[in-house]
């Protein structure tokens, strides 16, 4: 039975308005599984990921991103397609999804599919409509290569299991930091029916490795792990309490991954703020970089924040920040140190560590070689020794060692967000830019 | 009286090997350096022909042999591992002229024992780094081509994709594409160095060598075809948020010299 009000949609029309729709979700990489093809089906997967292009905004481009439908019975007052705002609506149907992934995916032109959806009906015939587009794919289609799914919050444990069988990376939208965020700006998604799939995967995930421990041919349960994303600038937290949200979520839900997506004020709402320089892209890019640090160098968010300082340096990344307010902990001797204190030297990351400590089995290592191997010797020299010399004569001092560390075009790369020169010099060093 | 006859008029020059331009090419220079028997700073491995020719330096050319280098081959993998035979790989397929000696005395160093632990780690020694540098340049544009390589489907169905890359990577890109495509008839074909790689539906791979029989502008496709290109145009700047424009960041990420090949990126009339 089909009830059509508007006009029958072309392919196209459809793919404009549901990419459109779909494009404030950042979290879609293909990475996190390395999977042959068995050579019945198409397509791939690797570990990696691959990008596939670049959009006029910077940002890679490696899945097929679109919603199943952009009909939507809440009404989240971020949202472009909440129920309130009179927009063109589309749906797809299942096979159109099925073949428009499968042409552009031997193509070459993507890495495989993000499938999300605004809630059609209830959220659990949502999620049995996308259950149905990717059991489709994977067994109709016989296709191998990425597929990433939204969980629709709310939705049936049941159905986000059977989900889970056939994608290889599931995320639900934390969408606000906190609860009281979220009560404000979506009141029809609460904490709960969030964080109880979250976990629910998690656990699902954890039994399904023991499953394959045991037998190596077990259907595999979302084998490239979950993620989620948090809209930042919308609701009034701090730094310090979105990247311990962001940690707490690491450490106790076993996510992949944490994005954060800069808001974007697309709805006249008066619960929305302002933001007159537009969206918050230096605070995402600072998140990032925490987000890092987290995951791979081996930083608390206490350690990088705090209650007393919960804002990022505008002026020094992270890592930079960390290591002018310690200099106790400096200068670090390259041809001793073990690895984790090479990780927090500013201008050594995860690769060069790697390569010195590889490097230095066989030689004393010294400035020219740090050079080969790719540290960043204009931030590392105020804080390492090679063989008990530093590279000229510093002081290991804070204002002294900010001054040189900070080279305005280099550290502010975006200068067309509305963020000046004169801002930055009525700041001292390590203040950082209250929310506002 | 008979004159004194030099014996060391052969050892104080040095030796150079002029090898072909292709892996096996190199390694069977590899192999005949070690059958030389001389000492190893003595001898360099080149490729093509020397412009100017050194006084006191005798000069080989080498005739790639399969037994030989597949020797090499072997030994590099089984003494090196598998990532420094990646490595090593990379760099042979490389741009630069000067990959050859830096492979052989890189191969030397390993053998010779004289480091410990992986070979490719040892980055103070100046051939190792120089491998290391070609085969991250290798990598670094096989990981891009992965991405930007597009394929057009031609009218008697078959998916052609053209490109030109700076390094000779098209036997490093074709296992990853026939493991995503087994059942497709495609061919990739590199317009610089002129020869393409053909793949037919559920077969092995193989190069053919030579011009394609058409040009660019000469290519019929199926309707399907533009239909889809069309698609994707529209979907590539559907997902562009407009208030996070950023020009210099999309051409820092995806470099203009991939375009040419990118149908997302070609202005069509």
């Amino acid at each position: 039975m089909e009830l059509r009000i508007a006009p029958k949609m072309t392919t196209m029309q459809k793919l404009e308005i549901l990419t459109d729709a779909a494009k404030y979700d950042v979290a879609c990489t293909s990475s996190g599984i390395d999977r042959s093809g068995d050579g019945t089906g198409m397509g791939n997967t690797k570990l990696a990921g691959i990008c596939h292009s670049f959009s006029s905004d910077g940002r890679c481009i490696s899945l097929l991103k679109i919603l199943f439908t952009n009909e939507c019975i809440f009404d989240c007052r971020y949202c472009r397609n909440r129920r309130a705002n009179d927009i063109p609506r589309a749906t797809f149907t299942p096979d159109e999804i099925c073949e428009l992934t499968m042409q552009f995916y031997r193509r070459n032109y993507i890495e495989g599919l993000f499938l999300s959806s605004g809630i059609l009906i209830s959220p659990s015939y949502t999620m049995e409509l996308i259950c149905q587009v990717v059991v489709r794919l994977r067994t109709q289609y016989h296709f191998q290569g990425y597929i990433h799914v939204k969980a629709i919050p709310g939705a049936d444990a049941e159905l986000v299991h059977r989900t889970g069988l056939y994608a290889d990376r599931m995320s639900i939208n934390l969408e606000l930091p906190t609860a009281e965020g979220l009560r404000m700006l979506a009141p029809n998604k609460n904490r709960k029916k969030i964080l109880t799939p979250m976990r629910m995967i998690q656990a699902l995930r954890e039994e399904n490795q023991n499953e394959l421990m045991l037998y190596r041919h077990a259907p595999k349960f979302v084998p490239a792990g979950q993620s989620t994303q948090m809209i930042i600038g919308a609701t009034p937290e701090n730094d310090y309490q979105i990247l311990s949200v962001a940690e707490g979520l690491y450490q106790k839900f076993g996510l992949k991954r944490v994005f954060y997506s800069a808001f974007v004020r697309v709805n006249d709402d008066a619960m929305l703020p302002a933001l007159p320089g537009g969206p918050p892209l230096l605070r995402e890019h600072r998140l990032y970089q925490a987000d890092f640090l987290l995951r791979y160098y081996g930083f608390l968010a206490a350690e990088l924040l705090s209650e007393e300082r919960p804002h990022f340096n505008i002026l020094l990344d992270p890592k930079c920040d960390w290591a002018v307010r310690h200099l106790e902990q400096f200068p670090v001797e390259i041809n001793r140190a073990d690895y984790r204190t090479l990780l927090r030297v500013p201008g050594i990351g995860v690769k060069s560590a790697r390569r010195i400590i590889g490097a230095r089995k066989s030689a004393l290592l010294g400035f020219d070689d740090l050079k080969k191997i790719g540290v960043v010797l204009k931030r590392a020299l105020y804080f390492i020794t090679c063989g008990g010399k530093m590279m000229y004569r510093t002081k290991l001092e804070e204002d002294y060692i900010v001054r040189n560390l900070i080279d305005p075009k280099e550290q502010v790369p975006f200068s067309k967000d509305g963020m000046t020169y004169r801002q930055l010099s009525l700041f001292d060093t390590a203040v950082s830019v209250p929310f506002s | 009286m008979t004159e004194p006859i030099n014996e060391n008029s052969n050892e104080a020059a040095e030796t150079i090997l002029i090898c072909e331009d292709s892996i096996e090419g190199i390694l069977t220079g590899v192999y005949e350096a070690y059958e030389l028997r001389r000492p190893h700073h003595t001898i360099r491995l080149q490729i093509g022909e020397e412009q100017n020719l050194r006084l006191f330096c005798v000069y080989h050319k080498v005739q790639p042999n399969e037994e030989k280098s597949s020797k090499v081959m072997r030994t590099i993998y089984r003494r090196f591992g598998e990532d420094a035979y990646t490595q090593i790989c990379q760099a042979l397929v490389s741009y630069d002229m000067e990959k050859a000696d830096a492979v052989y005395h890189t191969i030397v160093t390993g053998i010779s024992g004289s480091y410990r632990g992986n070979l490719m780690d040892h980055l103070s020694n100046r051939y190792v780094h120089k491998v290391f540098q070609l085969s991250r340049n290798t990598g670094i544009e096989i990981h891009h081509l992965l991405g930007f390589l597009r394929f057009k489907e031609l009218q008697n169905g078959i998916l052609l994709a053209r490109y030109h890359p700076k390094n000779d990577v098209m036997a490093l890109l074709m296992p990853h594409f026939a493991d995503r495509l087994p059942g497709e008839d495609f061919a990739i074909y590199d317009e610089g160095r002129k020869y393409y790689a053909v793949h037919p539906k559920g077969k092995q791979w193989y190069f053919v060598r030579g011009e394609l029989p058409f040009a660019q502008e000469q290519e019929i496709y199926t309707k399907q075809e533009a239909e889809y290109q069309m698609l994707y145009r529209h979907f590539c700047s559907s997902i562009a948020i407009a208030e996070r424009k950023n020009l210099d960041l999309q051409r820092n990420m995806l470099p203009f010299r991939f375009r040419k090949y990118m149908t997302e990126f070609v202005q069509i009339d």
